[in-house]
């Protein structure tokens, strides 16, 4: 079916889709990224009824929730990747929550592989979705103690530093030298490590 | 660091059992990281390390060499530290690639290992991101007359030192505990 439609009737759809968006949701702006994908970007407060609406028209496959952390504008970027099956369109419905406070609600009853998504997003950026009760769970990382990793103010290699010990080497020139040279082969047998 | 000559312990029994331990080998199927795309080619038919007596094995019990393939995450440590603790004795441990040996090129992550001898004694490094199957069978030649001669220890001195293993296992991990909320 998806092959059958050519770009121009998509495109189309889309457009009529679009205008009907934005008589619904006020400051709902998109942005075309390619033929078949497209940006939404929604305020907070009207983002479930936007998901809502979409998955009622077709875009009713969930493929993945992710977060942007914008550390400067302090705003967390959640963004809902829906993709219709009918025409191989891809929406990234995105809107923008406090970093500060990033709480947000839970679309699960929507869709019931959202709460791993939601789980994977409140480990690695902190965000609370407000009736995922699993969220607060271990998912990926067990027994963390820091901030959530991909936040941009976390720092992973001093984290590696402080957690796993690292091998030193001892750096020696004039045999480095000699290789370089040829005087001798670079020898495999004194290349142990002790382990 | 100086080579210090070591003092052959072994007695008549258990060097004829090395000798023989050297010739069956059985590497456990236990891939952690992406080093494992290179053990298909070494077991089937184009490199075939089963010429040199070694071959797959599916549990830990009846292993008798752990390679640890990649990349470690301190998640899959735990489970690689389990793991090691129920092979039988005796017990050979291969690190695999350079993200065992230093890092690799995940040397700043949060969630990686940077030093494999840090947590399991490690008979033998292979050097590489990743090693070639030559690599491998070049290390398991090596591994295998390490038994022979009596070097490949590793199991003597995790028995030995476990405290100091013990101590570096929980810095990194906080918990050797394995929590799988799926089969809760």
């Amino acid at each position: 079916m998806m092959n059958s439609m050519n770009d121009a009737s998509v495109g189309q759809d889309v457009e009529k889709v679009f205008g009907e968006l934005k008589s619904m949701f006020d400051g709902c702006e998109t942005v075309q990224i390619d033929t078949r994908q497209y940006k939404l970007v929604v305020p907070s407060d009207k983002m479930l009824g936007m998901l809502t609406y979409l998955k009622s028209i077709g875009y009713s496959h969930l493929s993945i929730i992710t977060c942007v952390d914008w550390i400067d504008e302090k705003k967390f970027e959640l963004v809902y990747v829906l993709f219709n099956w009918l025409n191989g369109v891809t929406f990234l419905v995105s809107t923008f929550i406090d970093r500060d406070r990033p709480i947000f609600y839970t679309v699960k009853d929507m869709w019931p592989t959202a709460e791993y998504y939601e789980r994977d997003v409140h480990e690695f950026f902190g965000v609370e979705f407000e009736g995922n009760e699993n969220c607060k769970k271990p998912l990926m990382l067990e027994l963390w103690d820091d901030l959530p990793p991909l936040r941009k103010d976390f720092d992973p290699l001093q984290y590696s530093k402080e957690h796993f010990p690292d091998r030193t080497y001892e750096k020696d020139p004039i045999h480095e030298a000699r290789i370089i040279r040829g005087d001798i082969e670079g020898d495999t047998e004194g290349g142990e490590i002790d382990g | 660091m100086d080579k210090i000559e070591k003092i052959d312990e072994r007695g008549v029994w258990e060097k004829i059992a090395d000798q023989l331990r050297s010739r069956s080998m059985w590497m456990l199927h236990y891939c952690t990281g992406c080093g494992a795309v290179e053990l298909p080619p070494s077991t089937t038919s184009r490199f075939d390390m089963e010429r040199l007596g070694m071959g797959p094995m599916a549990t830990p019990r009846q292993a008798d060499l752990f390679l640890i393939t990649g990349y470690l995450s301190t998640k899959t440590l735990r489970r690689v530290i389990y793991t090691y603790e129920k092979m039988a004795d005796p017990k050979y441990v291969i690190g695999f690639g350079s993200c065992t040996i230093n890092g690799g090129i995940y040397y700043d992550s949060y969630s990686t290992i940077n030093r494999l001898d840090q947590y399991l004694p490690v008979d033998l490094y292979i050097a590489g991101c990743m090693p070639r199957p030559e690599a491998i069978l070049n290390a398991f030649t090596k591994l295998m007359e390490m038994i022979r001669k009596g070097e490949a220890d590793g199991w003597k001195r995790y028995k030995e030192n476990y405290e100091w293993y013990k101590q570096n296992q929980l810095r990194s991990l906080g918990e050797v505990v394995v929590y799988d909320e799926f089969h809760e």
